[in-house]
């Protein structure tokens, strides 16, 4: 009943106050309540092979406050849990450093063995001017309150290791920081230098065609067309690598705010009109409004739709017809991109997510990457994404849905990723510490 | 006499193939590879319109656009100017925002790479053809 006690004690009031001002409180307390001249509690470490002071009252940290003034085997009597009373410090055989003792003006000492739940964590040491008479209850007592002090210290020792961790974790997430901002600077850099002379090249290639048409001939100029064409595609690439790179390394959380999913559906819907009219193809919608906000980014949640909506464009012939549809189901909201194009086959369907996956590997048409950027953006709002292929409804085409919950999901490591000053701090912390 | 343009980009290809084309079509084209040697050529020559591209070393397109709106260039400051650039519209309206705190308002905005006759087109809606 006794341990129980204490470690409730110990919990709160380290909890309240913590540990510094409780152990300064409890040995100056013990010191005014027993009348001695000073208390001093000392930690155990390196595995009980170490006395290290922790804190005193009523008497110098050098000297008696060390806890090296007792013979060895007097000392290790006490660690293993024994208490011990000198009655006489300038003649009893245990102490060794005598001299100590009379300087501090030290008659008598009480030796209390500092207990945690694993066991001996220290050394509480109270000092008496005078020979002092302790009774049997105030022994018992004293013992108590000395193994509230080493509850504490554990607590303390608990608290130090706790911080140091959160220390080193918050050093390495600067750290990280630090080079994701490099790379993705590193990123923009390079899409420039590969995209340049790309952009140079067809630019050359469309005014030679221009200039001299006449003078070629047919195959030729589409040989000439076919290389414009080429370089489109590559440009396409160098774009995709670089927003998959950026989405990969977190640049996406950065946008997120509260967004209306209604004004993300419309603007998305006018864009796709204009998509897929000059291909002859309708864009039909239902949309189940009223749609909530969300905390995403709008932006994003718009390039996700439109790249499944170029997706369908591509493979639907003209005159085709393309599905958007948006509902609110059981706190998400579900968008599905629906078409009556060639379909996806049965065997490719779960690989269509995959990066530099193509339908169909010898189109020109098409990076390979739209889904996977599709597959990230989704990820990154916590939602999930499906393809059915037939569309069961219609037994053709093909229907892409992604649903994204609308609860305000932040993990703590996004949370983190975004607020640039987050230090650790955990009640207790020495003011005057190192941040 | 002929429209005179000024053609501001730091891709020498980029350069030759636009003044290729440009020329084709009857226009005047001076060249600078950077928006100092723009500035100055500004007042060399009083081109008829400004084609800028916008990340050049030294100075750069949107240095070139402050500049001219400096008094010193109060007399070229109402030249039509068209940006032929890779980076894309929004992002550059919102640095010129951040950095002066005004809208930029230029002729035209072309994102490279541009069709041919699109530029054309645009060259002659701003100041017509190469007389």
């Amino acid at each position: 009943m006794r341990d129980r006690i204490i470690h409730e004690i110990a919990r709160s009031v380290v909890a309240a106050g913590g540990v510094e001002n409780v152990i300064q409180a409890l040995v100056e307390a013990i010191t005014r309540g027993a009348e001695a001249k000073g208390c001093t509690l000392l930690t155990l470490k390196e595995g009980g092979r170490r006395l290290v002071h922790r804190v005193s009252y009523g008497v110098g940290k050098g000297g008696l406050g060390e806890g090296n003034i007792l013979a060895d085997h007097a000392l290790e009597h006490i660690l293993e849990g024994n208490p011990l009373f000198i009655w006489d410090m300038a003649s009893d055989p245990r102490v060794i450093r005598k001299e100590e003792a009379d300087r501090e003006g030290v008659a008598s000492m009480l030796f209390l063995p500092v207990r945690d739940s694993k066991g001996v964590n220290g050394l509480m040491q109270l000092y008496f001017s005078e020979g002092k008479k302790l009774g049997g209850e105030e022994l018992a007592f004293l013992d108590a309150l000395a193994e509230l002090g080493g509850f504490i210290l554990e607590k303390a020792e608990a608290q130090e290791l706790l911080l140091r961790d959160a220390e080193d974790a918050h050093r390495d997430l600067l750290q990280m920081r630090k080079e994701r901002r490099h790379f993705l600077s590193f990123l923009s850099m390079v899409t420039h230098d590969l995209k340049s002379p790309l952009v140079a090249v067809q630019g050359y290639l469309k005014v030679l065609l221009r200039k001299s048409a006449d003078c070629l001939d047919e195959r030729m100029i589409a040989g000439i067309r076919r290389s414009i064409q080429r370089l489109d595609a590559m440009m396409e690439l160098v774009s995709d690598l670089l927003e998959l790179s950026r989405l990969e390394s977190g640049q996406m959380l950065y946008e997120f705010k509260t967004v209306s999913w209604e004004e993300v559906l419309g603007a998305a819907v006018e864009m796709a009109h204009e998509l897929a009219e000059p291909k002859g193809i309708t864009v039909a919608t239902e949309i189940h409004r009223p749609l909530p906000e969300v905390f995403a980014s709008d932006i994003r949640l718009q390039q996700l739709i439109l790249n499944l909506v170029s997706n369908s464009v591509r493979f639907t012939p003209r005159g085709g017809r393309i599905t958007i549809r948006a509902r609110l189901e059981n706190d998400a909201v579900i968008v599905g991109v629906e078409d009556e194009g060639t379909g996806i086959e049965p065997e490719k369907l779960p690989h269509i997510f995959e990066e530099f996956y193509k339908g169909d590997p010898e189109s020109p048409e098409g990076t390979g990457l739209g889904l996977s950027i599709c597959k990230r953006i989704v990820d990154q709002h916590h939602g999930a994404i499906w393809a059915e292929s037939p569309v069961p409804e219609t037994k053709k085409g093909t229907r892409v849905t992604f649903s994204i919950p609308v609860g305000v999901i932040c993990r703590l490591e996004d949370k983190w990723l975004l607020e640039e000053n987050v230090s650790p701090s955990l009640p207790g912390k020495p003011k005057g510490g190192k941040e | 006499m002929a429209k005179k343009i000024l053609l501001a980009d730091d891709d020498p290809e980029v350069v030759d193939a636009t003044s290729m084309l440009l020329e084709d079509e009857g226009y005047e084209v001076i060249t600078a590879k950077d928006g100092a040697e723009a500035l100055e050529k500004i007042k060399e020559e009083n081109p008829d319109l400004l084609i800028l591209d916008l990340l050049m070393p030294h100075v750069d397109g949107f240095g070139v656009f402050k500049a001219l709106e400096d008094p010193a260039f109060a007399k070229w400051s109402k030249i039509p100017i068209i940006i032929l650039t890779s980076v894309r519209r929004e992002v550059s309206n919102r640095r010129y925002e951040l950095e002066t705190g005004r809208s930029m308002s230029y002729g035209a905005y072309l994102e490279k790479p541009a069709e041919p006759d699109e530029l054309l087109a645009t060259v002659s809606s701003l100041i017509g053809n190469a007389g």
